[in-house]
């Protein structure tokens, strides 16, 4: 007990300044001069119901938000930048974000997720719901405390006019130069594993502090002439295993157990009194 | 035949337990990925956030949250408090009290899986006869001396550090100080097969000294669970949250009087908290902070219906002799199982 509490008061004594933190910014794309693909970046907002959008690659006017609740939301881009919000007002959690570039026979779509951390139903529905013609759709989104991250496999859908679409190539571009392609089985799911391409790699700061790189997806099909391109854009994390230590974690449980053994340590029994009641 | 499934209060108690420590850790399998954020809406004070698999998260987490990212950050910036800045957490709040309002303190004994794992290690000590050891005078320590350090981490863990991070005032490394010296954070995901959460963070000081207290907790809560009673559960913040609104849920123990009381002092030992308040006291004095309505007092009482619990003043159980005589038959009030009931014994 005096070292728990001996802890707690040297907790509470801490009083150094750090940096505001950028939150629990769950994956969105951010930065990128890494790749041709086009990108929706994210920035943080002024609120928790908002956001700073920049748009690299396509030429368009306005980014649609789509909620978790069934809202839409049009943004106009002034110089590819977008101060975008919640698409229900107060109703936070994933948000999908899209630019299209339209031409008769071509059809660009950039989409990325966004992360509100105010109060919102789960993105179940948002998922399930078909924003463009040919859609690249995590499946699932990553939960919280959770993210990309390299090393780990992750399962997508490519869907064409609401349905799943097989064989389908995606392509993988990551901030550190990894690429990839992954084909979709039957039920449209590619499963991506996300390259460890961290090591040595300068990284951005998450929560947490951990480094965060960005990372795109990418598949086209034709259909009666029109060309259509997708692009999927967010970020990964390094892998957890980096800079951490599972045998000094495991050191200290075991030092745990044997600060408890004493306890085992067999005491005078008393008269059991069962017996006499 | 469900007399045969459920013979006592004690086989139901273990039944849900296990189904919740079934929902809280791998719920998300059956319910969906997204069901957490729904189920913590209405279930609050479930499971670790850090659990990918599970059926809801913990009611501390959200807490620490909404006064690092909200309240804190807010106060730094613009300097004032406003409603709209106080209302997420006035909302979870709110949603814990009606949990509790429903459960009351039946949430720790009934509910919680950290809870249940260490009730599962000490019939693993009680099978392999490892004694039981005692917070109380003669033993280890007085309960006076353990009883402030489950308030001391509520008001310094979950409360205040994750307000003074949103302020700017100390490291970000504690903006959710408590998650991060949880031993559930780390029983759960390994329950999930996952080990990251055991590894420690070696780029961070504050973050390397937090998850090194939360694994020497889990280890010494392991080893020691199989001789002292629910160890952690002593410490446990949430059983102080809890222990806030325990007079205002219809969910309570009830002792009103002690002048059917044999003072045998048997419900003490078969309370898991070793609260020695139900064998002296009566009325409120009896239903302490470290009660988690678990009814094992009730059970070992030999009177007739002098411990009860309630909810809404119905008894749902109330001792009585008879039930007492047929309890004691399988295993002694601290749970050792006896001899002859090895193999069918369920305390």
């Amino acid at each position: 007990m005096r070292f728990i509490l001996s802890f707690a008061l040297l907790l509470g004594m801490s009083g150094a300044l750090w940096a505001q933190h950028d939150g629990h910014r769950q994956p969105g794309g951010e930065r990128g001069a890494w790749t041709t693909q086009p990108l929706l970046l994210l920035e943080r907002g002024e609120d928790r119901a908002s956001a700073s959008l920049r748009l690299r690659g396509p030429t368009a006017l306005l980014v649609t938000v789509f909620g978790p609740a069934g809202g839409e939301r049009l943004f106009e881009l002034i110089d590819d930048r977008a101060q975008i919000e919640v698409a229900d007002a107060g109703i936070g959690n994933y948000h999908w974000l899209q630019v299209r570039e339209e031409k008769p026979q071509h059809v660009g779509v950039a989409a990325t997720v966004w992360y509100s951390s105010l109060a919102g139903p789960s993105p179940r529905r948002l998922l399930e719901t078909r924003h463009s013609e040919l859609e690249i759709v995590p499946a699932p989104l990553p939960r919280e405390h959770a993210n990309y991250r390299e090393s780990e496999k992750w399962q997508f859908v490519v869907r064409y006019e609401g349905q799943p679409l097989a064989e389908q190539r995606l392509l993988l571009e990551t901030e550190h130069g990894s690429r990839g392609t992954f084909v979709t089985d039957a039920q449209g799911v590619a499963t991506v594993l996300f390259p460890r391409d961290f090591a040595g790699k300068p990284g951005r700061s998450g929560h947490g502090a951990r480094p965060k790189a960005g990372f795109v997806l990418r598949t086209e099909h034709v259909d009666a002439g029109r060309h259509f391109v997708t692009t999927f854009n967010a970020t990964y994390g390094e892998d957890v295993d980096r800079g951490s230590s599972l045998g000094w974690g495991a050191a200290f449980g075991v030092f745990g157990m044997l600060s408890a053994l004493p306890l085992l340590r067999q005491r005078k029994r008393r008269v059991s009194k069962e017996q006499s009641c | 035949m469900l007399k045969s499934w459920i013979p006592s209060l004690g086989r139901l108690r273990l039944i849900v337990q296990l189904l919740m420590l079934f929902l809280c850790v791998y719920g998300a399998v059956f319910v969906g990925s997204y069901s957490a954020d729904k189920l913590s809406r209405a279930l609050p004070a479930l499971s670790c956030a850090y659990d990918q698999m599970n059926g809801g998260y913990c009611v501390l987490i959200r807490a620490q949250h909404t006064l690092h990212h909200s309240i804190g950050m807010v106060i730094a910036r613009a300097g004032e408090v406003t409603f709209s800045t106080l209302l997420p957490l006035l909302f979870i709040v709110g949603a814990f009290f009606a949990f509790f309002f429903v459960l009351g303190k039946a949430f720790c004994g009934w509910v919680c899986p950290l809870g249940t794992l260490q009730e599962l290690v000490g019939r693993i000590g009680r099978r392999f006869g490892i004694g039981v050891r005692r917070i109380e005078p003669g033993d280890l320590w007085p309960v006076s001396r353990v009883r402030p350090v489950k308030w001391l981490l509520l008001v310094g863990l979950v409360f205040l550090l994750p307000l003074l991070t949103g302020l700017g005032l100390t490291p970000h490394a504690l903006g959710n100080p408590y998650c991060d010296v949880c031993p559930a954070r780390i029983a759960t995901t390994l329950l999930s097969g996952n080990a990251d959460q055991l590894a420690l963070n070696l780029g961070n000081a504050w973050s390397f000294g937090l998850g090194a207290l939360a694994n020497w907790l889990i280890g010494f809560m392991l080893v020691g669970a199989l001789a002292l009673r629910l160890p952690f559960c002593r410490i446990c913040p949430l059983l102080a949250f809890n222990a806030i609104f325990q007079r205002l849920s219809p969910a309570r123990l009830s002792k009103p009087s002690r002048a059917k009381c044999g003072n045998c002092r048997i419900c003490t030992d078969a309370c898991p908290m070793d609260i020695p308040e139900i064998s002296q006291g009566e009325g409120k004095k009896a239903y302490n902070e470290d009660c988690t309505l678990c009814g094992r007092c009730a059970e070992y009482c030999p009177q007739d219906d002098v411990i009860r619990i309630q909810w809404a003043k119905v008894n749902v159980f109330r001792s009585s002799r008879a039930y007492y005589k047929a309890r004691v038959r399988e295993a002694l009030p601290d749970g050792t199982v006896k001899p002859a009931a090895k193999g069918q014994g369920d305390a």
